[in-house]
């Protein structure tokens, strides 16, 4: 293990690291975003809604997210879409998410039994009280779990944004190898790095957890 | 139609110059009146024709086999399932349907919810909402349906609580509270918007044997009160000492109605000698 070599490095990786945790924080709030229209509209009345989002959803569910960031970076500029390396990244990371979380709120919204549905009606709650005060909290609650999962996913696939030049963590470590004929140095420490981030995530949605109280 | 023809008109009432005005409302209207209510489920008929007539004060317990189609009117009287065909008033308005002309419209949701407003229900199990304190579940529909300070909404709240003898479990979440204490929270967080008529569908069905007589005291409570009351239940020995009607049900149909008193010792329809029968040999 070269030491020098690290501390060499250290403001570059260090550098990637925060292009990752940037890149992750919007692609998440982007998914999610997305991510609840696209579950609303799965179960719409609405004829068209519905099968927009399900295609929508199919699509995604069903393409490699590398092929949409290519798409999107490389395929863009030919329909117009000019977009930078970053931009491309967080909005083709978040888009791919978008699918994926949409499901978990789509399980979510349907595990909330309907006659608290009934309940809030005979109060004289109207449709939006409802998903304000009864399905929304209880969804939060129930989808915390699988919801980190997918964002951990999604932290995982940002590496992937090094091969369209986003110069993140995986990048950075990628060059440094190029640079220095160093393999094994550069590869452990981002595995450190991602395994690090990734534990923050999982012991914050842990302490959330702790903190709902009411889950009998 | 008229929503007040729902009220027999007195003899006379509308011939001469000095026919009474259509604001004026008769001084015994009923709460709830069902006609020829009809419901189907796919191709299934499971409601025929049934007529109700709930005065205000009064308590009307609902019996009958299972599957008769007890818990179908019961929504329907609250329009949590619309009925196919037929009609039901509160308190003079025509519920979840407007008329135009001859033909018949579904009802916006909020004329639904006004004409609904003077209803609450309680359900076999509860349905409380799990995120939020029993004090919680009372008043978010004073706070966001009534927008009342939160402070008030939670004077109120605690009164209702305490109305149920709950006052010392205002913070407990519904997880922390045996089934009878889920139910008088239901029934705390139903009369809080002060409705003029309860609607309760098997309220004691889900509970342990043991926890059944402190829900049968609020709403004998309830009853002593005045309270107009529809309840859907098994429990004969409440059908029998506060029922002011006893209605019996059976695949669709309201097959008799009658008091206590008479239904009971005197049931005149072999279907009601048979249940009749079958519950005393089930309860020895
Ligand atoms: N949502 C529904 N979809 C299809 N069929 C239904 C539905 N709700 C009720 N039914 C059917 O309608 C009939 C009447 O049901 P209902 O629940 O009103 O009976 P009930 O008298 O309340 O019975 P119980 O004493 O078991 O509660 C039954 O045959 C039932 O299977
Ligand atoms: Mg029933």
């Amino acid at each position: 293990m070269d030491v020098a070599l690290l501390v060499q490095y250290g403001p570059a990786i260090l550098s990637g690291l925060l292009m990752t945790v940037q890149v992750c924080v919007l692609a998440g709030i982007l998914a999610v975003s997305l991510a609840l229209p696209v579950s609303l509209a799965v179960s719409s009345p609405l004829w068209l809604l519905r099968v927009a989002a399900r295609t929508y959803i199919e699509i995604m569910r069903g393409t490699p997210v590398l092929i949409v960031l290519f798409l999107l970076y490389y395929g863009g500029p030919s329909i117009g879409v000019r977009l930078d390396a970053l931009p491309a990244g967080v909005l083709g990371l978040g888009c791919y998410g978008a699918a994926f979380f949409a499901e978990i709120f789509r399980a979510g919204f349907q595990s909330i039994p309907k006659g608290q549905i009934e309940a809030a009606r005979m109060v004289g709650m109207t449709n939006l009280q409802i998903m304000r005060q009864i399905k929304v909290p209880q969804m939060l609650a129930l989808i915390l779990p699988p919801g980190t999962n997918q964002f951990i996913i999604l932290v995982k696939e940002s590496a992937l944004l090094s091969i369209i030049t986003v110069a993140e963590l995986t990048k950075t470590a990628t060059q440094m190898a190029n640079e220095t004929f160093a393999v094994v140095e550069p590869y452990l420490v981002i595995a450190l790095l991602y395994w690090l981030f990734i534990e923050i995530i999982a012991q914050t949605a842990a302490k959330i957890e702790e903190r709902i109280r009411w889950q009998g | 139609m008229s929503a007040r023809t729902a009220e027999p008109m007195p003899a006379g009432a509308q011939s001469g110059m000095t026919a009474r005005p259509p604001e004026a409302k008769p001084a015994l209207q009923p709460m709830i009146v069902a006609k020829g209510l009809r419901k189907s489920f796919g191709a299934r008929q499971v409601l025929h024709d049934v007529d109700l007539t709930v005065l205000p004060s009064e308590v009307v317990c609902i019996i009958g086999p299972s599957g008769s189609g007890k818990s179908t009117v019961l929504r329907c009287l609250a329009f949590l399932e619309r009925y196919d065909d037929g009609t039901v008033h509160i308190e003079g308005d025509l519920l979840g349907y407007h008329e135009v002309g001859s033909r018949r419209m579904p009802a916006s949701d909020r004329r639904v919810d006004q004409v609904r407003a003077s209803l609450g229900m309680v359900f076999q199990h509860f349905h409380l909402w799990p995120h939020m304190t029993a004090l919680a579940n009372v008043t978010t529909a004073l706070r966001v349906v009534k927008r009342m300070p939160r402070t008030e909404a939670e004077a109120q709240g605690r009164a209702m609580l305490a109305k149920v003898g709950l006052a010392d479990r205002a913070d407990a979440y519904p997880a922390a509270l045996s089934g009878g204490q889920k139910q008088r929270v239901a029934i705390a967080r139903a009369l809080a918007m002060q409705p003029k008529a309860m609607l309760f569908d098997e309220p004691t069905s889900a509970l342990d044997p043991e926890l059944v007589g402190e829900v049968l005291a609020v709403m004998k409570h309830l009853a002593a009160e005045g309270m107009t009351m529809v309840v859907v239940t098994h429990e004969m020995g409440f059908a029998a000492h506060v029922a002011d009607r006893v209605v019996f049900m059976d695949a669709g149909r309201i097959i008799e109605q009658g008091p206590p008193s008479e239904l009971f010792s005197n049931p005149k329809s072999e279907r009601l000698q048979q249940f009749l029968a079958t519950w005393r040999e089930r309860s020895l």
